[in-house]
């Protein structure tokens, strides 16, 4: 089991950026072993009659051999392109099981079970560089006299009503000039 | 590890000094702010078993400031271990002793009890003035901004500035407003 304190741990990977532009199918080759005459292998007998010919055709990378053992438990063994060969049992499946098991070993990589230490990996942890206290800071804080009145301001602050009251007599000073702007224009006009 | 990846590794994991003006600030408000410097909460690194926290100075401790009757309602509770040897004491005495501990007790009771809260606060500096240590004042790198901004008072106002004022009655002459 992959969570299994016990499996080495390890990052997802994969060989030869496999999918990366083409896909090559790290199945090398798959022996089906089973036993003509007894009933733990009537399923992968039966898949061998149905569906073997269809498996062969969709993976033409993959060598497939039949190998007949007298009062043997059925199995297949997978051996993969870097190497890696795994042995599994097929004692008492089905047609449908021994297709659903032939599935998963072609399209699996190689790579022996891990346990993710994360679910991704990069080389390129980064490119803009590592974090470091100085990113993204002002540089005029390097010559800044500490403390500074500049910075000894709250971020932000709800207005006072002094505040507002000022600021409503400034625009009223506005709009006044402006209409006696206009009322100078005007009268020019006319 | 190679020679400039080292160099990085201690340039993320520099310590920072920071400067904070407690002059009119609620301690009790400060100290999440303060906490999350100290801890280095602030810091994309930030793990709780990495001591990647930073340093912070406080100033003008002895002007903070409390709301209502905080000061005289706010008690600090000691025992010394022997019985009745239970004291209360309020705010406004506690400041008078020292003017650093209500801030600094701010801080402490707001981080959570645990092994690390008294190593945190040893990199708490606290002034009761701006006269800080040369030695400190040249860390600093950066200043935390105040909650609250310092209200002017009466007397900091120039003559201009009361001039400029606008007013909506004239007060009589014998009206005395200040002295000066």
């Amino acid at each position: 089991m992959s969570s299994n304190r016990f499996t080495p741990r390890g990052f997802p990977r994969v060989p030869l950026q496999n999918g990366i532009g083409r896909y090559i199918c790290q199945l090398k080759r798959i022996t089906l072993r089973f036993c003509k005459s007894s009933g733990s292998s009537r399923g992968i007998r039966d898949f061998i009659e149905t569906d073997l010919i269809n498996f062969a055709q969709d993976h033409p990378g993959t060598a497939l051999y039949l190998k007949p053992r007298r009062h043997k438990s059925p199995s297949f063994v997978a051996e993969y392109l870097n190497g890696e060969r795994e042995v599994i049992s097929c004692h008492n499946f089905t047609a449908q099981q021994t297709i659903k098991w032939l599935n998963l070993y072609t399209t699996r990589s190689g790579i022996p079970l891990m346990r993710y230490a994360k679910m991704w990996h990069t080389e390129c942890p980064s490119i803009q560089g590592v974090w470091s206290p100085f990113t993204n800071k002002d540089p005029a804080l390097n010559i800044t006299q500490f403390p500074s009145e500049m910075l000894s301001k709250p971020v932000w602050e709800e207005k006072s009503a002094t505040e507002e009251l000022i600021e409503m007599i400034n625009k009223q000073k506005i709009s006044d000039e402006n209409d006696d702007n206009t009322q100078k224009v005007q009268a020019a006009q006319l | 590890m190679s020679q400039l990846g080292r160099v990085k590794q201690w340039n993320t994991f520099a310590r920072c000094w920071h400067l904070f003006d407690a002059a009119w600030q609620n301690p009790l408000e400060c100290a999440p702010s303060i906490e999350k410097y100290l801890k280095g909460l602030n810091k994309p690194i930030y793990h709780p078993l990495v001591d990647c926290g930073d340093h912070v100075v406080v100033i003008n401790s002895k002007q903070i400031a409390f709301p209502g009757e905080e000061w005289r309602r706010r008690v600090y509770f000691h025992h010394t271990g022997y019985s009745g040897g239970a004291t209360w004491t309020p705010a406004w005495e506690l400041h008078d002793r020292d003017p650093t501990m209500i801030f600094r007790k701010a801080v402490y009771h707001h981080m959570k009890g645990n092994l690390f809260r008294r190593v945190v606060m040893e990199r708490l500096h606290i002034y009761s003035d701006s006269n800080v240590p040369e030695e400190v004042i040249e860390n600093i790198t950066n200043q935390i901004p105040p909650l609250r901004s310092i209200p002017k008072t009466l007397g900091s106002y120039s003559k201009e500035e009361i001039e400029k004022y606008p007013k909506i009655i004239d007060y009589p002459e014998d009206f005395i407003l200040s002295k000066n």
